[in-house]
């Protein structure tokens, strides 16, 4: 039995999981997922995808060179069954496990001390711009002129002097 | 839906998974590098013998883009255009690999090969006891 990697995220793929893709010359792309497979299709380089492990450890975000990296290997030389064997591995794997979070919590630790230096000059600086920027200027006073009701002459109308016939009125305005 | 004809009027609409068909597919990245654009290959792919099945008889190859051309000419247009220059430069940087897929895992090779003397001891129990306490004293 053995479990495989994904191509494109890096993850375990246990047997009986997964797809993989046979290229025409007989390379093996396993994938742990349609999401992952789906990737591929898209021909994306995982080098370049945020979530992928390549990813992280191609931008220094994960630990990278480190001892514990040395044990798990794809071996191609049958072991023997011994139990003795299988006690001390099991107890190994355990140990190195333990050892190897301990160490990642260390770089992550060591990275985030650098970020946050990074993140407090980055924010002393997007708020000195803010400051520039904002001008403060004292609001003008405009001097208020007292409102005058004007008064305007209408032109009185004087009724024409024509005389209405038939019982109606025709009055005609004249200016 | 939304209005379509802004978006689907030109030719940008590719029809995706008919290009991703596995009879569509072409050397990958990977092959390209590690393989094709060695001067041994290259210059075999560069004079293949008459294909009368392939484009142009194969007999115009773009090793970088994996992709045939009817004549001379086209092939030499091929080679000013933004398609071929944009290949050149992701062919810069190494190509992404199933080697390099299991080494983001932490899972390394083991180039070791099986011999008669080796079968019967295991060889990685000697390293690993002494490869573990040495650490354990590191750390």
């Amino acid at each position: 039995m053995r479990i495989e990697k994904c191509y494109f995220c890096s993850t375990n793929v246990y047997p009986g999981h997964g797809s993989a893709f046979v290229r025409n010359d007989a390379k093996v792309f396993r994938f742990c997922t349609s999401k992952c497979h789906k990737n591929f299709k898209m021909k994306r380089n995982p080098r370049k995808v945020r979530w992928t492990k390549a990813f992280r450890k191609a931008a220094g975000k994960e630990m990278t060179i480190d001892t514990t990296f040395e044990f798990e290997k794809r071996r191609n030389v049958p072991v023997r069954y011994d139990r003795e064997l299988v006690k001390t591995t099991i107890k190994a794997i355990k140990r190195v496990t333990e050892i190897r979070s301990r160490r990642e919590h260390a770089f992550w630790k060591n990275r985030m001390a650098a970020s946050r230096e990074k993140l407090k000059a980055h924010r002393a600086k997007k708020q000195a711009a803010r400051i520039a920027s904002v001008k403060l200027v004292q609001p003008e006073t405009v001097a208020e002129t007292p409102k005058v009701a004007e008064k305007i002459k209408v032109p009185v109308r004087r009724k024409s002097a024509l005389v209405p016939g038939e019982g109606q009125s025709m009055g005609m305005e004249l200016d | 839906m939304g209005r379509l004809r802004r978006s689907r009027v030109h030719k940008a609409q590719r029809d995706v998974h008919r290009a991703a068909r596995t009879r569509a597919r072409t050397r990958d990245l990977d092959q390209i590098q590690l393989h094709d654009m060695d001067p041994k290959h290259r210059a075999k792919l560069e004079a293949q013998p008459l294909d009368y099945e392939k484009t142009g008889l194969a007999q115009h190859y773009c090793v970088e883009c994996a992709r045939y051309f009817e004549t001379d000419g086209a092939l030499h247009g091929h080679w000013k255009t933004k398609l071929h220059k944009r290949r050149l430069k992701t062919l810069q940087s190494p190509a992404y690999t199933i080697e390099e897929a299991e080494r983001a895992a932490g899972l390394g090779r083991d180039t070791r090969r099986a011999t008669a003397s080796s079968l019967p001891i295991q060889p990685s129990i000697g390293a690993l006891t002494t490869e573990l306490s040495q650490m354990v004293t590191d750390s």
